[in-house]
C-alpha cells in the first residue's frame, strides 16, 4: 500500500520580524509507519525549512514542551500519530501563551506566575530535622497527591479553555489542579481561609464556567472535572462561613 | 496591587456569592419552567378544569405572586449569569474563533447558552406582556394566542428548555457530584420529555382554537 501524502499547513510568524505578517505555510511529506507529529516536524525542518520553530525535549509525553493546536485541538505533538489524522493537518501555536515564533510558545512564564500565585509549595511551621524519619502518609492520600502531580504543565487545558482565552488572570485547570494537590496534602498547614484568598475568586474556582475543554483535552487524562469540582465545593464550604477581617 | 480603592471595596466573598446567586436563581427558574409546564398541562383534562385551576390560582393571589417573583428572579439571573457573556468586540471574536477552531461540543453548547439566554429575554418578555395584557388566563384566550402565534411559542418552548436543560447540566458539571456524561444523558431525556409535553399542550390548544 502506498504511503499517504500529508499536507501540513503551519502557522508562521516571527515576532522579531514583524514586517512579515502572520501567514500559513504549506509543506508536503510522505507518511511513514508510526509517524508522530514530532517526527514529521523534524523531517520538515531537516529537509525543507530550517527556519521552522517548534519545541521538543523528551519526545515521550513527559516534558510538556511540544503542545500545539493540531487540527484545532490542543495536543502533544510527540504523542499524536499521523495515522489518527486526516491527510491535511493544520498546526497553530497554543493560544493564551506568549508566542516565541511559529509553533513555539513560552509556557514557562505563565506556569511560574501560576506557581507563585497559588504558592505551590508545602507551607509548614515544623522545624525540619534531617536526622528524623519522615512522617508517614497513608497510601490513599499519597495516590491522590500523585494523581494531581502527574500534570506535565503542557498548557493544553489553558489553551483549550474559552475563559482562559479571554481572561488573562484566570488560573485555569492547571492552577486549580495545583491547589487541589496541596489541599489534600496533610503536610501543608494552610487554613481553608488561606486557600480561599487564592482560589475563592473568579481568578480561581469561581471563574470556571464548566466548559470542560480542559478535561476533554488533557493529554495526561487527569481527572480535571473532579479536581475543579473538588476545589469549588471546598471553597464554597469555607467561603460560606468566612469572616474576612476588616481593613 | 493594593490601591486605596481596592482595599476599601475588598470583599473576598463577592465572586463566590455572585456565583451562588447564579446557581440558585437558575435552579429557581428551571423549577418554575417545569412547574409551569405541568400547570399548563392541566389543559389535557379539558378547558373547564384548566379555567377552574386558573381561577383557583388567582383567588389566592398565587398567580400574581408567582409572576412577580419570577420576573424578579429572571432579572437577577440576567445580571449575574449575563456577566459571563464576553461583552467586548475582541472577546466575542476570540470566543467564536476559539469555538470554531477547537470543535468541542461543550464549548459550542455554552455559546448557544448565551444566545438562547438573550433570546429568552426578548421572547419571554413578549410572552409575559401578551399574557398579562390579555388577563385573565383562560383556555380559550390561550387557544387564541396559540393559533395566532404558533411559531413564536414553538421557538420559545425549544430555546427555554435547551437553556434550562444545559444550564442545569453545567451546574452538575461544575459541582461534580456525578459523572458528567451520565448527567448529560439524563437531562437530555428529561428535556425531550418536557418538550414533548409542551408540543402536546400546543396541539390541544390549537384544536381548541380551531374548534371555536
Ligand atoms: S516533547 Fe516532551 S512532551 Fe512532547
Amino acid at each position: 500500500m502506498a504511503n499517504r501524502q500529508l499536507t501540513f499547513s503551519i502557522f508562521r510568524y516571527n515576532p522579531h520580524t514583524p514586517e512579515i505578517k502572520p501567514r500559513m505555510q504549506e509543506y508536503r511529506l510522505e507518511e511513514l509507519p508510526g509517524m508522530t507529529m514530532f517526527v514529521a516536524l523534524n523531517k520538515i525542518r531537516e529537509e525543507q525549512d530550517p527556519t521552522l520553530m517548534f519545541d521538543f525535549v523528551c519526545r515521550a509525553a513527559i516534558c510538556g514542551s511540544c503542545a500545539m493546536l493540531i487540527n484545532g485541538k490542543p495536543r502533544l505533538a510527540c504523542k499524536t500519530l499521523a495515522k489518527d489524522l486526516p491527510a491535511r493537518i493544520t498546526m497553530f501555536p497554543l493560544p493564551v501563551f506568549k508566542l516565541i515564533g511559529d509553533l513555539s510558545v513560552d509556557t514557562g512564564t505563565w506556569f511560574r506566575h501560576m506557581s507563585l500565585k497559588t504558592e505551590a509549595w508545602v507551607h509548614s511551621n515544623k522545624q525540619f530535622d534531617p536526622a528524623k524519619p519522615e512522617d508517614r502518609m497513608d497510601n490513599e492520600t499519597a495516590l491522590k497527591i500523585y494523581e494531581a502531580e502527574r500534570c506535565i504543565e503542557c498548557g493544553c487545558c489553558i489553551a483549550g479553555c474559552a475563559t482562559a482565552n479571554i481572561r488573562e488572570d484566570f488560573l485555569g485547570a492547571a492552577g486549580i489542579n495545583r491547589i487541589a494537590r496541596f489541599m489534600v496534602d496533610p503536610r501543608d498547614e494552610r487554613t481553608g481561609e488561606q486557600y480561599f484568598e487564592i482560589m475563592g475568586t473568579e481568578e480561581g474556582a469561581f471563574g470556571c464556567v464548566g466548559l470542560m475543554a480542559c478535561d476533554d483535552n488533557c493529554p495526561m487524562q487527569l481527572p480535571l472535572q473532579m479536581q475543579l469540582a473538588f476545589v469549588r465545593r471546598k471553597m464554597a464550604a469555607v467561603g460560606w462561613k468566612y469572616k474576612p477581617q476588616a481593613v | 496591587m493594593a490601591t486605596q480603592q481596592k482595599l476599601l471595596t475588598r470583599n473576598p466573598r463577592a465572586d463566590m456569592l455572585v456565583d451562588l446567586l447564579e446557581l440558585f436563581s437558575g435552579l429557581f427558574l428551571v423549577g418554575f419552567l417545569w412547574t409551569h409546564m405541568f400547570f399548563v398541562g392541566v389543559i389535557y383534562f379539558g378547558a373547564n378544569i384548566f379555567d377552574r385551576f386558573s381561577i383557583f390560582l388567582d383567588k389566592y393571589y398565587l398567580s400574581y405572586i408567582g409572576i412577580a417573583a419570577v420576573i424578579l428572579v429572571f432579572l437577577t439571573h440576567l445580571v449575574v449569569a449575563g456577566r459571563r457573556i464576553p461583552n467586548r468586540y475582541r472577546e466575542q471574536k476570540i470566543v467564536w474563533r476559539h469555538a470554531r477552531m477547537i470543535g468541542h461540543t461543550d464549548t459550542w453548547i455554552w455559546v448557544f447558552q448565551t444566545i438562547t439566554g438573550m433570546a429568552i429575554l426578548i421572547l419571554g418578555s413578549i410572552h409575559v406582556w401578551a399574557v398579562t395584557s390579555g388577563w385573565p388566563i383562560r383556555a380559550m384566550i390561550s387557544a387564541g394566542r396559540m393559533t395566532h402565534f404558533l411559531w413564536f411559542y414553538a421557538l420559545l418552548l425549544i430555546i427555554s428548555e435547551y437553556h434550562a436543560g444545559f444550564g442545569l447540566y453545567r451546574q452538575f458539571v461544575k459541582w461534580g457530584w456525578f459523572n458528567r456524561h451520565s448527567v448529560g444523558a439524563v437531562l437530555k431525556t428529561i428535556s425531550v420529555i418536557i418538550v414533548l409535553i409542551g408540543v402536546g399542550i400546543m396541539w390541544v390548544l390549537l384544536r381548541l382554537g380551531g374548534a371555536r
